[in-house]
């Protein structure tokens, strides 16, 4: 589902994020992508969804080679994958729904579509009582689960999470990678970045860990 | 487009409009100037290019004839007139008649014909001049090569009157031009920056949007329009105020009162070009929006 072939990503001329990087997701695994701070997890990334380019190397994302994927034909790369991020990115003056009905505008979603997805989905993340109120009022674990809901409104072949349960205390991140399973489970693809080895030790899931930017142990190639 | 999606971003731009606060009235503020200075420009020349077009449509050239003229020379020099491209028409005025019409135009002062003795007046052609050949030049060379023919005593024509309307017409376009094009620029530069702040503004709600695969279109689309309606704002308010300082100044310099949009005392620009200058504040305002999307989307 998701294949690397030999992948640098340089920044400036000296700082070398990526270094030689070949992997394979295969499509329904999860895998927890470890290692320190700085060592390539967010890079990595963002080289899956094109918000970044590689310096060298070529990335398959679902049979589309990503790097010479032309501009107009990222939205549409983008619409098979969802991202969460550490800090959820909640649009903080609209509603939790309102959050969830901006992209569904964005993908062209009827309205009542839309309507009736945002339901299901605040549902499956426990949230539909909250619906209409604002982020702000939610604890750190609720905002972590409406931006999973927001990353599931285009119903993606593969999840991306880059730290989300990097704000959470131990029970609410548990909830948060149940969560994640229960969808895996469902056939979901989830690559999941983190610096947390507790976490990983705890799931027994293929574990990546980069180095530096090195791939240096994969349980799982 | 599909109306519910066009609904919806009509509302998403009234609702930027509306939390654009200070920045967008500035936009507003600086699109008004600009179209109200390119307007000021475009009403004067739209008025001296009537004053230019009436006076050459009653335009005409003189040649006066010598008393000595024999009438073999007259009906030659006739003939050359008529054979001339830049001659419309030809009216011969005999002696006798200029003087009947004189005495015309002075009646009531009498005093004036007293102690004129013999007729003094000369008989003359009158010239009806084709458009293209009233330019300052081709009048001049016009006059040079008549004088040189025999029987011609003199020839007459507005021709300070001719170059001074010509060149100061040729100046208000090339000056609207410049001033356009600077303040034009100008302009997009503030809508741009103005816009920026309102894309700063709205940086998390791009962000999402560009990852779940929102096209660029879909994303810039509000600000672009935010920006047509911010100038179509700024062109209606120096519309205004044009017509506003119009209508003042037909009332100081005592003209007749105009109708709406009409002739009278003065003119004021045609619908379409009312239309123009509109649209001309909202391109810049949607030019100057554009820009400042391109780039931070470009990031």
């Amino acid at each position: 589902m998701i294949q690397f072939f030999r992948v640098q990503k340089t920044f400036g001329r000296e700082m070398e994020a990526l270094r030689d990087v070949s992997l394979d997701i295969r499509k329904g695994e999860f895998v927890f992508l470890t290692g320190p701070s700085g060592a390539g997890k967010t890079t990595l990334l963002r080289l899956i969804f094109r918000d970044l380019l590689p310096t060298a190397g070529q990335i398959l994302v679902a049979g589309r080679n990503v790097v010479r994927l032309p501009g107009r034909e990222v939205p549409a790369l983008r619409r098979m994958l969802g991202v969460i991020f550490q800090d959820c990115r909640l649009l903080m003056d609209r509603t939790v729904a309102e959050n969830l009905h901006v992209v569904a505008r964005a993908l062209g979603t009827a309205e009542e579509e839309a309507r009736r997805k945002i339901g299901y989905l605040l549902r499956q993340v426990g949230l539909l009582h909250r619906a209409n109120q604002s982020p702000s009022s939610l604890s750190g674990g609720e905002q972590q689960r409406v931006a999973i809901a927001r990353a599931l409104m285009n119903d993606p072949l593969i999840l991306l999470a880059d730290e989300p349960t990097g704000n959470l205390d131990a029970e609410l991140a548990t909830d948060v990678i149940r969560l994640l399973r229960e969808l895996n489970a469902r056939g979901m693809t989830i690559l999941l970045a983190t610096h947390n080895a507790a976490l990983v030790s705890d799931q027994a899931k293929r574990t990546v860990v980069l180095k530096a930017g090195r791939v240096v142990a994969d349980n799982g190639a | 487009m599909r109306l519910p999606r066009l609904g919806a971003l009509l509302g998403d731009t009234l609702v930027n409009l509306r939390r654009g606060g200070w920045g967008g009235l500035a936009a507003v503020g600086a699109i008004g100037v600009c179209s109200l200075i390119l307007g000021c420009l475009w009403l004067l020349t739209v008025n001296l290019q009537a004053i230019l077009s009436d006076w050459r449509a009653q335009f005409e050239v003189v040649v006066f004839l010598r008393d000595d003229i024999t009438a073999e020379q007259r009906e030659r020099l006739r003939r050359w007139l008529h054979a001339e491209a830049a001659v419309a028409d030809v009216q011969y005025t005999s002696k006798e008649e200029a003087l009947a019409l004189f005495k015309r135009e002075v009646r009531g002062q009498a005093s004036l014909l007293e102690g004129l003795g013999e007729n003094p007046l000369p008989a003359s052609f009158q010239l009806r001049i084709r458009e293209g050949h009233q330019t300052g030049t081709a009048l001049r060379a016009f006059a040079t090569a008549l004088e040189r023919l025999e029987g011609v005593e003199e020839v007459l024509y507005g021709r300070e009157w001719v170059d001074q309307v010509g060149r100061l017409v040729s100046v208000l376009q090339v000056a609207g031009w410049a001033v356009g094009t600077i303040l034009g620029g100008a302009a997009i530069f503030i809508v741009a920056n103005t816009i920026r702040l309102a894309v700063y503004a709205r940086a998390e709600e791009i962000e999402v949007l560009r990852l779940v695969g929102a096209t660029r279109g879909y994303i810039r689309a509000p600000f672009i329009l935010e920006g047509f309606f911010q100038g179509l704002l700024g062109g209606g308010v120096a519309l205004l105020l044009l017509f506003a300082g119009y209508r003042f100044v037909v009332w100081r310099l005592g003209l007749a009162p105009p109708g709406l949009l009409g002739l009278g005392g003065g003119r004021f620009l045609e619908p379409l070009q009312v239309a123009g200058l509109l649209l001309t504040g909202a391109v810049l305002g949607g030019a100057g929006s554009l820009l400042s999307v391109r780039r931070f989307l470009k990031a």
